[in-house]
């Protein structure tokens, strides 16, 4: 360890911890789920990054969205995002959820993720490389560390607009906000 | 073995046309009500492998043609020969507007998922079916998807296109 | 995403709905079973695919014969060759083209090592969902291996779109042969290992036997085909049956197991893989010189004439078969996959899982082989 480490560790001790700590939360979203067992196996050991897998999203706070994502998967999304704890980063692995790829015209899988989620960083590639996950992860240290990765407090910032989306595309959701719309925020105020 | 169930398939049920391939695929048409009774006339002749039910839209005829392959397994382990390479493809033609089939889960238990995709991707009504819910979708459509006239790309760019990115 | 509602009380104990998926640590691929548990028996469950459809077959029909080839091998993306490997077929059959002798055996191997390594990701989720850590370490580390050399042969580790109507795409690299034996002599050397820690294991034995019990006249009611079928004692196989590439120029042997439960499954899987391997060394062997690719029309002016095929090949699940109509154009008019997914993860499933123990979920749909894209298309 370096000293500018220990002074970094010394001043935000919190950020440092989950920075080395990315828990990922074991969904299987699309195709791109194939490379993730050999990335945490022997072979790649993501381990070495601090990168696990965890059984429920209440432990997790890596968000790895591997794939197309279709409409029903991205309900699924929303309530596992929803669930996770603060802080939270997620990642778009391979090229469908950037802008759906090479199913940019099929009727079911959505074309831009970050239109109904916030995203910290993308994988571009279609597979993405078992490397390519690892330089993901070390440039998402880099933005934790400069506060870039703040996903998480945009989606409760814009949280309006990201469930305007969702509902454009769903109709009424089954689940109540997670955070007071501004009519509501505004009703609140005394 | 082939040439005897074509004669039997043409003295059991009227309207029923046969031809046979070179390559070992005969293919059987017949009416929609007489389906559930070819079926059942070609399992109990050896098809005993519902491979597939299948739809295929004839937009220009305005007809909807429903498909069953039927293959068959083996009868004992040493029987690789050419009994076994038989393919019978089974269809059936209905109109595009009011398309209706009874359903052949009675007679292929695995026919109750393929239909209930057909039902979901093409509008095909299957009477007596337990439960024709969807199978894949999660909006509904106005057109079902797989139907000629419904024009992905321009659902895509009216859908996916009008949803605003959040932020800049 | 495993959450518990109760519904109405009936009988002596409490009836609840569990929902097994899309998020859940026992399930492999996006997929969802809905469970009426009382206690800890399943009362009934209802399959509920569509996370990840598609449309592929609506997609196909917007693109041109020669780039379906990207799309196609997408639908299975634990063994995409044998997905090539049908459409290649139905191409070749609809559009009358031959394929030279060496190629055969090209698409033969190819095929043979996309199994060993859909083998060994099966025996990864299977080995990892029964709590043996150390055999599915072994067998990802190993799959990769395989992957290895795919990677030199096509360019990808995971998609490869080699196998192209007229043959394959290019011919092996120099010295690509002795890298092919030295890899499965290196995996067959640890087989000893697997089946000391996994096979042999009384665990896996307690574990797996009994689950999901199908008798032969069961299974072929439901529509299933491959490790599933074989594992009650039919010697179905396509490559026997029918077939297709150099399978019926090598001698072989189809493995089965009689019981017809998980644990036969499994075992019908592990003597796969050997079989396999065993099969790559013999075409290996056998392969003749010459082309290994027939050169097709200019692709973008290609047009098939009219007329429909069915086409089937063995994937490492089954029966994987494609039903292709063509009306003369240059983009298919209809394509369908039967992919040997759809029967096991629908029907059999929830056949399989009634009256089982909530322990037993994953287990059975594991053993069963489901890949949920394939399904969902």
């Amino acid at each position: 360890m370096d000293r500018n480490q220990i002074t970094k560790w010394l001043k935000s001790p919190a950020k440092m911890a989950h920075k080395y700590s990315l828990h990922a939360v074991y969904f299987c979203t699309g195709c791109g789920i194939i490379e993730i067992p050999p990335v945490i196996t022997t072979r790649w050991d993501a381990e070495r990054f601090g990168v696990l897998p965890v059984a429920t999203p209440r432990q997790g706070n890596l968000f790895m969205i591997t794939g197309y994502v279709s409409l029903k998967t991205l309900k699924a999304i929303i309530r596992t995002y929803e669930q996770m704890p603060d802080p939270k980063y997620t990642v778009g692995f391979g090229s469908c959820p950037i802008n759906g790829g090479m199913y940019w015209d099929s009727y079911n899988t959505i074309k831009h993720l970050d239109r109904y989620i916030p995203v910290d960083g993308w994988i571009a590639g279609c597979m993405p490389r078992p490397e390519a996950v690892f330089v993901g992860v070390t440039h998402l240290w880099t933005l934790i560390d400069k506060g870039k990765a703040d996903g998480y407090l945009r989606y409760k910032r814009y949280y309006a607009a990201y469930r305007r989306n969702q509902e454009m595309l769903f109709g009424e959701l089954q689940w109540p906000p997670l955070y007071p719309t501004e009519a509501e925020a505004e009703e609140a105020r005394p | 073995m082939i040439a005897s169930l074509r004669t039997g398939l043409e003295a059991t049920f009227k309207g029923v046309e046969v031809t046979d391939r070179e390559d070992g695929m005969m293919f059987v048409l017949a009416p929609g009500e007489s389906i559930p009774a070819v079926l059942r006339y070609l399992r109990e002749h050896g098809l005993d492998h519902l491979a597939l039910v299948s739809c295929v839209d004839w937009i220009e005829e305005g007809e909807l043609e429903v498909v069953y392959l039927l293959t068959c397994y083996m009868r004992n382990n040493t029987d690789y020969g050419p009994e076994q390479r038989r393919h019978v493809l089974l269809r059936t033609k209905l109109p595009r507007e009011s398309a209706e089939l009874d359903s052949v889960i009675g007679i292929f238990e695995n026919a109750e998922p393929h239909e209930r995709e057909i039902h979901e991707l093409y509008g095909v009504h299957f009477e007596g079916h337990p439960r024709l819910i969807p199978l894949f979708l999660e909006r509904g459509y106005e057109i079902p998807p797989f139907r000629k006239d419904f024009d992905t790309r321009q659902y895509v760019e009216k859908t996916f296109g009008a949803i605003p990115p959040v932020e800049d | 995403m495993a959450q518990i509602s109760e519904i109405a009380g009936s009988g002596s104990g409490r009836e609840l709905e569990l929902y097994f998926g899309p998020q859940h640590l026992g399930m492999v691929g996006n997929f969802s079973i809905t469970l009426k548990v009382e206690g800890d028996r399943v009362l009934k469950a209802t399959a509920n695919p569509g996370y990840l459809h598609r449309g592929f077959e609506k997609l196909m029909e917007y693109r041109t014969w020669i780039q379906n080839f990207p799309m196609v091998c997408r639908i299975n993306v634990v063994e995409p060759d044998s997905m090539e490997m049908v459409y290649a077929m139905a191409v070749e059959k609809l559009a009358g083209i031959e394929v030279p002798e060496r190629a055969q055996y090209i698409r033969s191997i190819c095929l043979e090592l996309a199994r060993v390594s859909s083998h060994l990701f099966g025996l990864w989720a299977y080995s990892n969902m029964l709590g043996f850590d150390t055999p599915a370490q072994w067998a990802m580390y190993h799959r990769d291996l395989v992957l290895d050399l795919f990677e030199e042969l096509t360019g990808g580790r995971v998609y490869h779109i080699y196998l192209w109507p007229g043959g394959v795409r290019r011919d092996f690299p120099k010295g690509f042969r002795d890298r092919i034996v030295h890899t499965l002599h290196s995996i067959g050397g640890w087989v000893p290992d697997y089946d000391a820690t996994f096979f042999n294991n009384r665990l896996f034995y307690e574990r797996a036997r009994g689950v999901g019990q199908l008798s032969q006249e069961q299974a072929k009611a439901l529509g299933a085909t491959g490790p599933v079928l074989r594992a009650t004692g039919m010697k179905f196989d396509i490559r026997k049956v029918e077939p297709y590439a150099a399978y019926d120029k090598v001698d072989w042997e189809v493995p089965t197991r009689q019981e017809g439960d998980a644990y036969s499954r499994i075992w019908v899987v592990r003597d796969e893989l050997i079989e396999s391997v065993h099969m790559v060394f013999k075409l290996l062997d056998a392969m003749p010189d010459g082309e290994v690719y027939n050169r097709i029309p200019n692709p973008f002016k290609w047009r098939i004439p009219p007329g429909e095929a069915y086409v089937r090949c063995e994937s490492s699940r089954g029966e994987l078969g494609l039903y292709l109509v063509s009306n003369g154009g240059d983009k298919p008019y209809r394509v369908h996959f039967r992919t040997p997914s759809y029967p096991h993860g629908l029907t059999i499933l929830e056949k399989a899982l009634e009256g089982a123990s909530i322990a037993d979920v994953g287990n059975t749909m594991i053993s069963l082989y489901v890949v949920a894209p394939e399904i969902d298309r």
